[in-house]
């Protein structure tokens, strides 16, 4: 049985009629039409979903899309948050951190949730944020690099 | 100062906008109106007769629109690579009579959303008559075994036997003599992407496919095939694929049971395949098992060499035939071998279908190969990097199976990484526990398949330049690569290049991307439709201004005077006086390039060859037998890095994969042959804090056959990471581990 839910994604208010079992990775991308979250496991075990939950990662497909009423989700769709693009984006863009795309969204997602953090994080910083992030392509090489630079140029908060 | 504007620099990825704002769609991510899911039955048996299926129950649930079975299709058999001596037309694209291992492709069901597919799955009812099962490589080749195919008589479908050179008389020469036995476990690709497909069949008889796949001109041959439609009335689209590393190319399960669905329903059908699907059904690397002998002087020269290859394909044939030729095929890529004789069977098991994996034919032979060059070299009291250095090939060389060496840069690469990570000063001086070690790679980069690859390139109306192909990008960049040369080859700048690709309906054909055949294969014809358009240009222009063409060029999207440069008229301004500038190319394999005799594995299979070097530092604690690997320095010929970024990447992600095969990726199966681990928790997969330092280099050697000189570089640097890692290890204890994974098992050592 479908149930009202009134969630606010990337600064939207939005009600959306679905199963209390519906994930928030489902609402997203089946209801709201927002597939820049993507879908690697469907068990949390790869990061491509991470969404932030008021500013925290979350696995939106181990959250159930009631557990984040009331609270603020942020996509990938609206990481610029009005930029043309948020610096973690140009940086990975410029770094070649970005091979087959499937698992950036989710790295992108958790180092924005790293940065507005620590502005500055070490490489070690870096790679223990995204401890969680699985990347079949780039060996994880020049996601780390473009993380490290970003930082260096990060100068508003998500 | 390089004399190129555009190749030779890195350039970000001209599609990378959409993926980092979320705005590019994979397969998954398509949805169109009135769209019913797809889910698939798979057998829970290893072995069956399907005595019968009925689906009625699962049709009347509410929300089924349709449930179909191996009855309901033509019932034809296909193969990998039709037309080629290779092909085995033993897959169905759903079981028709029997079942062959758990997770084969029974029946599929459309519904009006997921939940209702899985539901129906439930309901239908299937009773299998189970037959006696083989899982093991030599158990299925005893005399009693059961026979996977009834049919064929036998579960070794295919063998090779070469000899070149006398044999008995190099190993009669040899100093020393070493027999070993090798073996690997299967892996499965883990592209971040799980398979996915989207089909719509109209009224109209037209057939569109969104399908996560690496080879779209394939794909549509193999549904045409098994659909019994005109390749014609399908369109494959192709959008981002997330990754497929061989695993998106040869199987049309899903994509067949989504279109026929859709044929059935008149909707559209998208299924995705789970994770848990991907690893239990999707066509892994094949175990194997390699009997390797090699004779050597005391100086460390190959005097000859026997391989004894078992290759496990599991149920079908897919691309094995193939696979196991390559497999002697790569044993003489790298090394002067005078005299070599190369066996090998294959063998149909009741286990999922194996099939191509980045580095196919040569990662699991490479592997057995560089690790007894080390065993040999320590045997002899050699340096093992020194064996390498004398025995490597070089350009010029015809190896015994065939591969004529173009350019080679093989021991250039092996003094880089001796020097760069200063392996020379720290062999033999590491503490217990801590070890050094040097392996190579390698690889073809492109094969003779029926589909070649054309290009077309056209000046659009306001000076910027179309590029339509059909060749893959599958996450390598490949369609970077591309522009690239467009836009050196025609003098305008990379920003104004945009790529037309993934629709089999526009773009001209391509044989998809494996074999690391893109850079050479797509990337001449690409080259060679650049050239067209631009001497269409230069004529108009020529012909309008009475200039001879020779003195005109194009440079920085300006058409000008060869000699001095002077600028003449933008590309913006002369498209509007010219007639339709349109140009087209294609690359076909030299002669000498030819198929693979799939009776001996032998030919000159590519256009050229790339080679590589890797250096390993490991430290190994004991206790536990847990290793970390702390360092991997490679070089690679790739002839010319047209995106040297990109070669990066290539190289850090090969070695990145590499390194889960040498230590913790294995497909577990149980006593039936139900896999056990498919899942990321179980499977596991390098992450981010597992990876060593990386070093990458590039060693440029300009590959005559390559545009600009550029060879592929997709697989090569996968090779030699296993055997650099296991070999590094002897070296931390002086443990030999003959198996990868490397468990910890294998390599704790009680005190």
């Amino acid at each position: 049985m479908k149930r009202g839910f009134r969630l606010t994604v990337n600064g939207e208010p939005y009600e959306v009629l679905a199963a209390p079992h519906a994930t928030l990775l489902e609402v997203l991308r089946e209801d709201l039409g927002l597939t820049g979250t993507k879908e690697g496991c469907d068990e949390g075990t790869c990061g491509a979903c991470t969404v932030l939950v008021d500013r925290d990662p979350w696995l939106a497909c181990l959250t159930l899309v009631g557990e984040v009423q009331g609270k603020e989700v942020r996509t990938v769709e609206g990481l610029a948050g009005g930029r043309a693009l948020h610096p973690l984006q140009e940086s990975f863009l410029e770094h070649g951190a970005v091979q087959c795309g499937f698992c950036t969204p989710g790295m992108l997602m958790t180092a924005a949730a790293l940065l507005a953090e620590r502005p500055h994080p070490s490489e070690e910083e870096v790679r223990e944020a995204l401890e969680g992030n699985f990347c079949r392509c780039t060996g994880y090489v020049k996601i780390v690099d473009a993380v490290v630079a970003a930082g260096g140029r990060q100068n508003e908060p998500v | 100062m390089s004399r190129f504007r555009v190749v030779g620099k890195s350039v970000p990825k001209i599609d990378g906008l959409g993926l980092v704002t979320g705005e590019g769609k994979f397969a998954a991510d398509y949805s169109l109106p009135g769209m019913l899911w797809g889910k698939i039955l798979r057998s829970p048996v290893p072995h069956a007769r399907i005595v019968s299926i009925n689906t009625s129950k699962a049709a009347q649930l509410p929300g089924v629109r349709a449930v179909v079975t191996g009855q309901d299709t033509l019932k034809r058999p296909y193969g990998q690579f039709e037309g080629t001596a290779w092909s085995g037309a033993d897959m169905y694209a759903l079981a028709v009579d029997k079942v062959r291992f758990v997770g084969e492709e029974v029946a599929a069901v459309a519904a009006v959303d997921e939940l209702t597919a899985e539901k129906a799955l439930d309901l239908i009812e299937v009773e299998y008559e189970e037959l006696p099962f083989v899982l093991g490589i030599e158990e299925a080749m005893r005399d009693a075994a059961p026979l996977v195919h009834e049919a064929i008589g036998s579960n070794i479908v295919h063998r090779v036997d070469y000899a070149y050179g006398d044999v008995d008389a190099g190993f009669a020469r040899a100093d020393h003599i070493r027999e070993d036995r090798f073996a690997t476990e299967p892996v499965n690709h883990c592209a971040a992407e799980p398979h996915a497909v989207l089909a719509n069949f109209e009224r109209t008889g037209k057939l569109t496919v969104w399908t996560s796949t690496q080879n779209p001109m394939r794909q549509r041959e193999y549904l045409a095939g098994t659909l019994g439609i005109p390749q014609s009335s399908i369109g494959i689209r192709k959008p981002y694929v997330g990754g497929g590393f061989g695993g998106k190319h040869g199987n049309v399960n899903q994509e067949f049971c989504a279109s026929f669905l859709s044929l059935k329903t008149g909707r559209p059908v998208k299924i995705v395949l789970t994770r848990e699907e991907v690893f239990a059904a999707t066509r892994g690397r094949h175990p194997i098992i390699i009997h390797l002998k090699t004779g050597m002087t005391v100086e460390g020269t190959i005097t000859a060499r026997e391989s004894l290859v078992y290759l496990d394909t599991g149920a079908f044939s897919s691309d094995s035939k193939h696979m196991l030729g390559r497999m002697g095929n790569h044993l003489t890529s790298l090394y002067r071998t005078p005299a070599v004789r190369t066996r090998g069977c294959l063998v149909y098991t009741n286990k999922p279908t194996c099939g191509a994996q980045r580095g196919f034919g040569g990662q699991q032979m490479r592997y057995a190969d560089e690790l007894q060059i080390d065993l040999l070299a320590r045997d002899l009291g050699l340096d093992p990097l020194d064996v390498r250095l004398r025995n490597a090939v070089e350009s010029g060389d015809v190896t015994p199976h065939g591969y004529r060496i173009t350019s080679c840069g093989f021991k250039e690469c092996l003094e880089t990484v001796a020097a760069a990570s200063g392996y020379r000063e720290k062999r033999g001086k590491l503490p217990r526990g801590k070890g050094i070690a040097v392996a190579c790679g390698g690889y073809i980069c492109g094969l003779r398949v029926p589909i070649e690859s054309a290009a077309m390139v056209r000046i659009d109306l306001d000076g910027s330049v179309v590029l339509s192909t059909g060749s893959a990008d599958i996450g390598q960049g490949s369609n970077s690569m591309l522009c690239q040369i467009v836009a050196e080859e025609l003098g305008v700048t990379f920003d104004r290049i945009r790529i037309m690709t993934g629709d089999t309906d526009l773009t001209p054909p391509d044989g998809g991307t494996f074999s690391s055949r893109v850079t050479i294969q797509a990337g001449n014809a690409v080259l060679r439709a650049a050239a067209e358009v631009k001497r269409q240009l230069l004529q108009a222009i020529g012909e309008q201004r009475d200039i001879p063409t020779d003195v005109l060029d194009v440079v920085d999207n300006q058409i000008v005077l060869r000699d001095t440069k002077r600028p003449l008229v933008s590309l913006e301004k002369a498209v509007k006086q010219c007639p339709p500038l349109l140009g087209t190319g294609y690359y076909l394999n030299r002669d000498d390039v030819v198929q693979m005799d799939v009776n001996t594995g032998a030919g000159n299979l590519s256009p050229a060859y790339s080679f590589g070097a890797q250096i390993a530092e490991v430290e190994v604690d004991e206790s536990t037998g847990k290793i970390k690997v702390e360092k991997i320095t490679a070089a690679f010929d790739c002839g010319f890095a047209i995106n040297p970024q990109g070669v990066e990447g290539q190289i850090e992600g090969s070695i990145s994969q590499g390194l889960g095969q040498a230590v913790s990726e294995i497909v577990l199966r149980d006593r039936r042959g139900a896999t056990l681990n498919p899942s990321f928790l179980t499977y596991k997969v390098p992450m981010v804090t597992e990876v060593p330092k990386i070093t990458p280099m590039i060693v440029e050697t300009i590959e005559p056959e390559g545009p600009f000189g550029a060879k592929g570089v997709g697989e090569g640097m996968l090779l030699p990471v296993p055997p650099a890692i296991v070999n590094a290890v002897y070296d931390a204890t002086g443990k030999f581990v003959n198996s990868i994974p490397l468990r910890l098992d294998k390599v704790y050592l009680p005190a």
